[in-house]
């Protein structure tokens, strides 16, 4: 757990370091946070709900598919990734640092998001609304789902950038990436109602293929394959 | 006491290619270690099988007394690491660069604040140790790797060219800290270079290693590579009488040069006796005989591009 928690401090420590990850972060909170409320949807609305929601995934969206596959290209580009390697660190803590490192990031992102949604909400229409986060499935879609493609994202976008050099490729095909699982629960989503039942269970699913992910990522995140990649 | 390092027939290959082929050597403790090489002979391949992070194709290796393989956690606990690319975070400060492996390596707050600032102290960077490592030179940057190498005392320190991009002054900073730190006795040093200078003032053994294979092994000052024949230097009071000498078959003589000194190749060893025979019956005046000794540089030269 210290290994894991030591990855986590130098990923922090680094993020903050980074102009453009901040600039990233930041842009993709405030562009998320305002955009719903200013397009002139009604107040309250089934529609202004649901663009907000969307919103929300769409900053840990964002957040992470930029800056997974950047925690291993910077590592690479910056010779830091072989001598990581040559410490005691193991390959998993190094593995489940950077998938969480990306995850807090993409999270924090969406509760920002919502967080500023919430205020701007209350300056603009003076509503100061929290109705989407009355309802269940509105609870599941804000904290819920951001979380669950985060962690599918930072997985992906961590293997991404181990075989594609450059940050705007590995950024590219990580969101790509995303229409694979994100098709058919889009489709469910609009020939079948839109259920807690329904959310509940897609979350799951959701849930059981990151682990998978997960684990697949534990087993390849090796010392040796990560040398190998790297001479290719 | 158990070897530091021992390979055995240690092979690597890669899809097409074959890295390291056989190479065997033993190292003792204390052994302060130069592997010389060109660019692209298996130093770098050589190295990451010691650290765990290939497995070897064939043969075996054990570094203090453990499997890289099996127990590479462990074993690189023990290892202090400079890479030929000094690997910094360039986004962090040089404090933060080394507190991150001061955390790794499970040092309390206390003793990271001690060692950190101790390393720090020790190549002369504790007034920068706030400062972001992206605006450090290539010297800085080397210094703050080694201080990183030496932070948890390792056991075994592997070093790959560590004074590159150092000017002379800490070259000789860090040739005094690492003769030191082999004084102190049973810490390994296992050091990549081509600085064959620094080898030959620093390692008590090296090793030539040329496309993948160990080619000559042992201590800089005794060390002989390749076939040579052997050569001894000669002062007489009166060279000009040497020209009629009789000497041994294939003996070629060569000078004076500026100095007086005759050189003499020879086809065998044991003919220097009949040389200095045939020298005092030519009335020559023998004052001197002193077997010419070849530089670390000649011996590599000669293994590496066959001169």
């Amino acid at each position: 757990m210290s290994d894991f928690l030591t990855v986590l401090w130098k990923e922090a420590a680094e993020f903050v370091g980074n102009r453009r990850s901040l600039r990233v972060f930041a842009i993709a909170v405030l562009f998320m946070g305002i955009l719903p409320d200013i397009q002139g949807t009604k107040a309250n609305s089934a529609t202004l709900v649901l663009i907000r929601v969307i919103y929300v995934a769409l900053a840990a969206v964002i957040v992470v598919a930029q800056t997974a596959p950047n925690l291993v290209i910077h590592e690479r580009e910056g010779h830091t990734l072989e001598t990581l390697l040559a410490t005691r660190l193991p390959d998993r803590a190094i593995f489940a640092g950077k998938v969480a490192a990306a995850v807090a990031y993409g999270y924090g992102a969406a509760m920002l998001t919502m967080a500023i949604q919430l205020i701007v909400d209350g300056v603009i229409r003076g509503s100061w609304s929290w109705s989407y986060l009355a309802a269940p499935i509105g609870r599941w879609f804000v904290f819920g789902v951001p979380v669950v493609l985060a962690a599918y994202l930072a997985t992906v976008g961590t293997f991404v950038a181990l075989r594609i050099g450059d940050q705007r490729s590995a950024y590219l095909v990580t969101m790509l990436s995303l229409a694979v699982i994100a098709l058919p629960f889009v489709l469910g989503l609009v020939t079948l109602q839109a259920s807690v039942a329904w959310v509940e269970q897609a979350l799951f699913t959701l849930a059981v293929v990151d682990a998978l992910l997960a684990a697949i990522g534990v087993r390849l995140f090796n010392r040796e394959r990560l040398i190998l990649y790297q001479q290719e | 006491m158990s070897a530091a390092i021992v390979f055995q027939g240690l092979t690597r290959r890669f899809a097409g290619h074959t890295a390291v082929a056989d190479l065997n050597l033993e190292l003792q403790p204390g052994t302060v270690f130069g592997f010389l090489g060109p660019n692209g002979s298996g130093k770098t391949t050589t190295v990451r099988m010691m650290l765990g992070l290939l497995r070897p194709s064939a043969g075996s290796l054990r570094v203090l007394d453990l499997d890289p393989i099996a127990d590479g956690e462990r074993l690189r606990s023990q290892t202090g690491v400079l890479l030929d690319q000094v690997g910094l975070y360039d986004r962090l400060t040089a404090r933060q660069n080394l507190d991150l492996f001061a955390r790794i390596a499970r040092m309390g707050p206390a003793e990271r604040r001690r060692k950190v600032e101790a390393a720090l102290k020790r190549v002369d960077l504790w007034d920068r140790r706030a400062d972001h490592v992206s605006g450090f030179s290539k010297g800085m940057r080397q210094k703050l790797g080694i201080a990183r190498a030496l932070l948890a005392d390792p056991q075994l320190l592997i070093l790959d060219e560590p004074t590159s991009g150092l000017d002379p002054v800490n070259i000789k900073l860090l040739r005094d800290l690492l003769t030191s730190l082999a004084a102190e006795g049973g810490r390994t040093i296992f050091m990549c270079t081509h600085q064959l200078d620094e080898a030959q003032r620093i390692c008590s053994q090296v090793g030539i290693i040329r496309a993948g294979r160990l080619v000559a092994v042992g201590a800089p000052e005794t060390l002989e590579g390749g076939e040579r024949p052997p050569v001894v230097r000669l002062h007489c009071a009166r060279p000009e009488a040497a020209r009629g000498a009789r000497l041994p078959e294939g003996t070629r003589l060569e000078g004076p040069d500026a100095e007086g000194w005759l050189r003499a190749t020879l086809a065998h060893p044991e003919d220097v006796e009949a040389l200095v025979k045939a020298l005092v019956a030519a009335d020559a005046g023998v004052q001197a005989v002193v077997p010419e000794r070849r530089s670390l540089e000649d011996v590599y030269l000669s293994v590496v591009e066959g001169t």
